[in-house]
């Protein structure tokens, strides 16, 4: 599903000072994984992330998402790869103005699904997330749990086989956060590739799943059934 | 068919939400074509006054028939069309009867039947039509002719007409250079105003790329937010031209005789030229607001 050889991102800094934000990074993640990305603040999860939607592209080395090598994807076909990956925020980013429904189906309109198929679809999905009955509120009228719900329901309306979440609970108590890991889980079991940056030593310790550790733009741990920190 | 909705509601949303701004554009888009348009149909009417007749005869002998002084003999004529051919200045002699004269003219004015119906073919006189070796020796032949039995009067039409063109000519060159400098700054406020737009919808274009709308689709509200705006002015001074211009020559044409001057047809056939300037401009500069500011 994902690989990335060698990969290296680096940013300007003031006038000739540059960040590192990904070093050599090379990293398999295969079909239906369920992979924390942790470190700390300024490890380069997001860039991680970011280089995988091709919003940013590596300066070095190879990047492979869904058979795609993104260095030589023409920038027409980006919107195609877009399509196949789900992304959810930490900050939720949901539209203001627009009820759960049209905030869900918003995500077909514009990748020019059929208005049947966004009327079968939507409520579907928002029944995956346990949100049937909020269908016609708006963002400001629910609570921050919901919108993440929300937000989930987007990334997934149009059954994307990647779903990338940057700290998806870094906005929700403890106990929230649970309903959304469970809901994270019950998609990745449809087979779904689920990657995940999270500083949320909670959740990670409890769900068991594979770890890839960054530290200043480098893997420094990659294990199987990890936990959050060393030696736990 | 959702999509297209989509794109069209966004795009009157864009519009209305900056209804100062919209505004503006359209004015300053009206008022450029406006001047676009001037300059175009003052083109048509020179052209037209220097169809055929006008811009070939150089100078006109006007001959006697009766009414100024006795009319012209065929003898007398046949001498005077000989002196003329024989007259080195002379390029190339054309002899017009009153026939062709009333022919030409209710060709000329065939959209204003209240001038046919005044004349009829005794009214015109005949003429020769006199062509120059160079159009600055006018002088020898009035000199040489003014005194011949028969002739009445001796015109330089490039006089006429000249005056004419050179003040048409200065105002359509004017109209012009203020009509692009116009278009300009129409096209630099249609730049301005989609990039706020782009920028107020900033988060909705967001969440749109990353799930993968294509980049067009990203674009097309705001290029056709510019592009209604810029067809709504085009309209505008379009409509403009419709109600003023053939008024203004009808008004003209009463003035000045014997001169054909543009109307309805004229403002008619420019219409796809300014509608293709107006929609042109507001595209290409909405693009080029939007080239750096929806990146992938
Ligand atoms: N667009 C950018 N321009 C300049 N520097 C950037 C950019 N994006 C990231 N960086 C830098 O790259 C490094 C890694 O940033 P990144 O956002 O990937 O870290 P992170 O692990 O997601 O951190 P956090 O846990 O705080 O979200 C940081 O030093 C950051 O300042
Ligand atoms: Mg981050």
């Amino acid at each position: 599903m994902i690989r990335l050889h060698e990969v290296t991102k680096a940013f300007k800094r003031g006038r000739d000072g540059e960040v590192v934000a990904l070093e050599t990074v090379s990293l398999e993640i295969a079909k239906g994984e369920f992979v924390f990305v942790v470190g700390p603040s300024g490890s380069g999860k997001s860039t991680l992330m970011r280089l995988l939607t091709r919003e940013q592209v590596a300066d070095a080395g190879e990047v492979w998402v869904a058979g795609k090598n993104l260095k030589k994807l023409r920038s027409w076909k980006v919107p195609l790869l877009r399509r196949e990956i789900g992304y959810v925020f930490q900050d939720f980013k949901l539209l203001p103005n627009k009820t759960v429904r049209e905030n869900v189906a918003f995500a077909l309109e514009v990748i020019g699904r059929g208005r049947r198929d966004i009327r079968d679809r939507v409520p579907e999905v928002l029944e995956l997330v346990g949100l049937t009955d909020k269908a016609g509120a708006l963002p400001h009228e629910l609570s921050g749990g919901q919108q993440q719900r929300v937000s989930i329901a987007r990334a997934f309306v149009n059954n994307p086989r990647l779903l990338l979440c940057d700290e998806p609970t870094g906005n929700l108590d403890p106990a929230t956060s649970v309903g959304i890991m469970k809901l994270l889980d019950r998609i990745n079991r449809t087979g779904t590739t689920v990657v995940m940056a999270t500083h949320d030593q909670q959740i990670v310790d409890s769900m068991r799943r594979r770890v890839v550790e960054l530290e200043d733009g480098r893997i420094v741990r990659d294990q199987v059934r990890g936990v959050y920190g060393y030696g736990a | 068919m959702a999509r297209w909705r989509y794109v069209f509601v966004e795009a009157l949303a864009g519009l209305r939400r900056n209804l100062m701004m919209s505004l503006a554009v359209v004015l300053s888009v009206t008022v450029s074509l406006t001047l676009l348009g001037a300059s175009l149909l003052l083109s048509e009417q020179v052209d037209l006054a220097t169809d055929d007749w006008t811009g070939k005869v150089e100078v006109s002998i006007f001959l006697c028939d009766d009414r100024t002084c006795p009319a012209i003999t065929t003898q007398q004529r046949q001498k005077l069309q000989e002196d003329l051919e024989a007259q080195p200045v002379v390029a190339e002699v054309f002899y017009e009867s009153k026939r062709e004269a009333y022919d030409r003219f209710t060709r000329l004015f065939a959209d204003q039947p209240t001038l046919i119906e005044a004349i009829d073919v005794s009214t015109l006189p005949a003429s020769f039509r006199v062509k120059l070796e160079n159009p600055q020796l006018f002088g020898v032949i009035k000199d040489q002719f003014s005194a011949y039995p028969g002739v009445e009067e001796i015109v330089d039409q490039r006089d006429v007409l000249n005056q004419f063109l050179r003040f048409t000519t200065l105002v359509r060159n004017g109209a012009l250079i203020i009509a692009l400098i116009q278009l300009l700054a129409a096209g630099v406020l249609i730049a301005n105003t989609i990039r706020v737009a782009a920028f107020a919808r900033r988060e909705q274009t967001a969440i749109m790329k990353l799930v993968g709308a294509s980049n067009w689709y990203v674009r097309l509200p705001f290029v056709l937010e510019g592009v209604i705006a810029g067809a709504l002015g085009a309209a505008l001074s379009w409509g403009l031209l419709y109600f003023t211009v053939p008024r203004v020559t009808r008004d003209l044409a009463r003035e000045v005789e014997l001169l054909p001057f543009i109307g309805l047809d004229q403002v008619i056939a420019i219409a796809p030229i300014m509608a293709a300037a107006g929609i042109g401009i507001a595209a290409v500069s909405s693009i080029l607001a939007l080239r750096r500011f929806l990146q992938v």
